[in-house]
C-alpha cells in the first residue's frame, strides 16, 4: 500500500463529491501519508475469510491468564 | 463537612446530601461560586445555568425532606461535555454549525445519571465536533489548564478536564475516540475512564467514529469513576452495540486490595522518547503499585505503530462520512483545523478502510496473547506534560498532524483495540503540570483497572491537589 499523491487525493475528493484545490490536496496527502505508511505492513496480507465482525468475537472471548 | 462543599469528591458529596449533612442548594451554590470565580480564567463552561440549577437543587432538597429518594446521586450538580443530547437544551458540539441546535432526545448515559438524581449546572466546552487533542476551539476559544493557565487542557473533552480539576463540577461526561478522555485527565490532573467499546450506550451522544467512540467519565477519583460507570453501563435498545449482560459491582472492586495482581510494564513504544519527568513519574508510579502488593513484570506488546495507523484510517473515514453533508454545504462554518482533518478522510480508499476494520480482530487477539500473563498494563497517557496553548496552536499548518500524532501516540492504539483504560493522576512536573498514567485492561474488565486505580489513590494524594486561584 502506497500513500496517495496530491493528484490522486484531488481525484478521490472529487469523486467523493467534495472537491478540493491543489493546495489542499497536497496538504491532505502529507497529512494522511504516515497512516498509509504505518499500515503498509498489514495491507494486502489479510486472509480471505476474515470479516470485520471477528473483532467482536475476539472481544467476547475469555482470555485465560 | 468541608467549608467548601465543592471540594468534596462525588462519592462523598452524594453521601453527605443523602444523609442531609449538607443540602443540595449549599452544594450547588458552592459550585456556582467557584464557577463564577474560575470561568473567566478557564473558559471551561459552554453554558452556565445558575438559576435553573438552584431551582433543581431546591426541588431535590424538598424531595429529600419528604423522604423521596430518586437515586444515589440525588441533588448532586454536574455538567457534561456539550455533545450529550439533553432534550430541550442547546447542544453545540463545540461548533458553529450546531450553535443553535436544540436536542429533541436525551442521551442514554445522561438520562441514567438524571434518573440517579443529578441536576444540571450547564454544559462544558469541548473541541469542535470532538475532533482534536489539544483543547483549542476556533469558535469559542481555548480552554485553559487550571494548574498553569497558559497551558492546554488536552482534548477533546477540554472543558470536562478543566472543570473537574478546578472543582467546578464533581464529575463530567467525556468521550474518547482517540484519547479524548485520557488526555484531559492526564494534562489536568484528574481521573478519566475510557470504557470498553460497547460498555456504555452511545445513543444520543454526538458521533465522530461509530467504530471507535466510547462514553466515559472524568472525575476526581477512581472510586467516583466506578460509581458513575455502574450507573451508566448496561444494555440499551437505542444502541445495539451496548452489550447485554450484568453490570459488575465496580464500587466493590475499588475496595479490594491489589495484592496478587500482575501489572505489565511495556518494554517498548510506550516507554520510548518520553520526557524525562514523565519517565521518572512512570517509574515512581510502578514503585507505588509494587509497594501496594502488585507483581510488576515486563511485557512485550505487538507493534503499536500499526495500530495507530489503522486507528487513523478508520477515524478519518468515519468522521468524513458523518460530516459529508456539511462539508459540501457549510465548509466555511468549520474551524480550519477541524475542516482539514475532516477532509483527510475523503482521500482514503474504501479498501484501505475495510482492511483496517478487518484487522481489528487479529490485532486484538495478538494484544490479548501478549498480555495474557498480566491483569493490566501501565503506560503514560502521553510522552509529555501539557504544552502551552500558544506552542500547540498549529491551526491547519503543515505541522498540525505531526503535533496531533505526538500527543495521541499512546492513546490511539487502545481505541483501535476497543480496550478500557483508566487515566490516574500520578505526579507533577517541576513546573507544576500534572502527569497521568493509563492502566490498560482486557475487554470489559474495567473493574480491575478501577481496583488498581483506587489502591494507588489510597497510597498517594496527587488526585487531591486543588489548583490555586492565584
Amino acid at each position: 500500500m502506497t500513500k496517495p499523491t496530491p493528484k490522486e487525493v484531488k481525484a478521490m475528493a472529487d469523486v467523493a463529491g467534495v472537491p478540493v484545490d491543489a493546495e489542499v490536496a497536497t496538504r491532505m496527502a502529507n497529512s494522511i501519508g504516515p497512516a498509509f505508511e504505518g499500515f503498509a505492513v498489514v495491507a494486502g496480507t489479510l486472509p480471505f475469510d476474515l470479516e470485520p465482525a471477528s473483532f467482536l468475537l475476539v472481544q467476547f472471548a475469555k482470555v485465560s491468564k | 463537612m468541608s467549608a467548601e462543599p465543592a471540594l468534596l469528591s462525588l462519592t462523598a458529596v452524594a453521601q453527605a446530601i443523602g444523609q442531609k449533612r449538607v443540602s443540595s442548594r449549599e452544594v450547588t451554590k458552592s459550585c456556582l461560586d467557584r464557577i463564577a470565580q474560575w470561568q473567566p480564567r478557564l473558559n471551561a463552561f459552554m453554558a452556565i445555568e445558575a438559576d435553573a440549577a438552584l431551582a433543581a437543587a431546591d426541588a431535590a432538597d424538598a424531595a429529600l425532606a419528604k423522604g423521596k429518594i430518586s437515586g444515589p446521586l440525588q441533588g448532586v450538580p454536574l455538567a457534561h461535555k456539550d455533545m450529550y443530547y439533553d432534550e430541550g437544551h442547546v447542544v453545540t458540539c463545540g461548533s458553529k454549525i450546531r450553535r443553535d441546535f436544540v436536542a429533541t432526545t436525551t442521551s442514554t448515559a445522561l438520562q441514567r445519571l438524571k434518573e440517579a438524581g443529578t441536576i444540571r449546572l450547564g454544559s462544558l466546552q469541548m473541541v469542535e465536533f470532538a475532533y482534536g487533542p489539544t483543547g483549542h476551539n476556533s469558535h469559542y476559544g481555548a480552554v485553559h489548564n487550571p494548574f498553569v493557565p497558559d497551558h492546554i487542557t488536552g482534548g477533546s473533552s477540554s472543558g470536562s478536564g478543566s472543570a473537574v480539576a478546578a472543582r467546578l463540577t464533581f464529575a463530567a461526561l467525556g468521550s474518547d475516540t482517540g484519547g479524548s478522555i485520557r488526555m484531559p485527565a492526564h494534562f489536568c490532573g484528574v481521573s478519566g475512564l475510557k470504557t470498553t467499546y460497547g460498555r456504555i450506550s452511545r445513543a444520543g451522544a454526538m458521533p465522530l467514529s461509530q467504530s471507535l467512540d466510547t462514553v466515559g467519565p472524568l472525575a476526581r477519583t477512581a472510586e467516583d469513576c466506578a460509581l458513575l460507570l455502574g450507573l451508566m453501563a448496561g444494555p440499551d435498545p437505542q444502541d445495539p452495540t451496548a452489550i447485554a449482560g450484568p453490570v459488575p459491582d465496580y464500587m466493590a472492586a475499588t475496595r479490594e486490595p491489589i495484592k496478587g495482581l500482575t501489572i505489565g510494564v511495556p518494554t517498548a513504544f510506550y516507554v520510548d522518547d518520553l520526557d524525562a519527568e514523565v519517565a521518572k513519574i512512570l517509574d515512581e508510579t510502578v514503585a507505588v503499585l509494587k509497594r501496594e502488593g502488585a507483581n510488576i513484570v515486563p511485557v512485550e506488546l505487538p507493534d503499536q505503530r500499526q495500530l495507530t495507523a489503522a486507528c487513523q484510517l478508520v477515524l478519518a473515514v468515519e468522521a468524513a462520512a458523518f460530516h459529508k453533508r456539511w462539508l459540501i454545504e457549510r465548509p466555511g462554518d468549520y474551524g480550519p483545523q477541524v475542516l482539514m482533518r475532516l477532509q483527510n478522510g475523503l482521500a482514503i480508499p474504501g479498501v484501505s478502510y475495510l482492511e483496517a476494520m478487518r484487522w481489528r480482530g487479529p490485532a486484538l487477539a495478538a494484544f490479548n496473547t501478549a498480555t495474557a500473563g498480566v491483569d493490566a498494563v501501565i503506560a503514560p497517557v502521553a510522552p509529555v506534560a501539557a504544552p502551552t496553548i500558544a506552542e500547540s496552536d498549529v491551526g491547519n499548518s503543515p505541522d498540525a498532524e505531526a503535533v496531533i500524532q505526538r500527543l495521541t501516540r499512546f492513546t490511539r492504539p487502545i481505541n483501535y483495540l476497543g480496550l478500557p483504560a483508566l487515566a490516574i493522576p500520578s505526579g507533577f512536573t517541576r513546573a507544576g503540570l500534572p502527569v497521568g498514567m493509563q492502566l490498560i485492561g482486557r475487554s470489559f474488565e474495567e473493574a480491575v483497572l478501577l481496583r488498581i486505580g483506587a489502591a494507588f489513590q489510597r497510597a498517594t494524594d496527587f488526585h487531591d491537589k486543588v489548583p490555586r486561584f492565584a
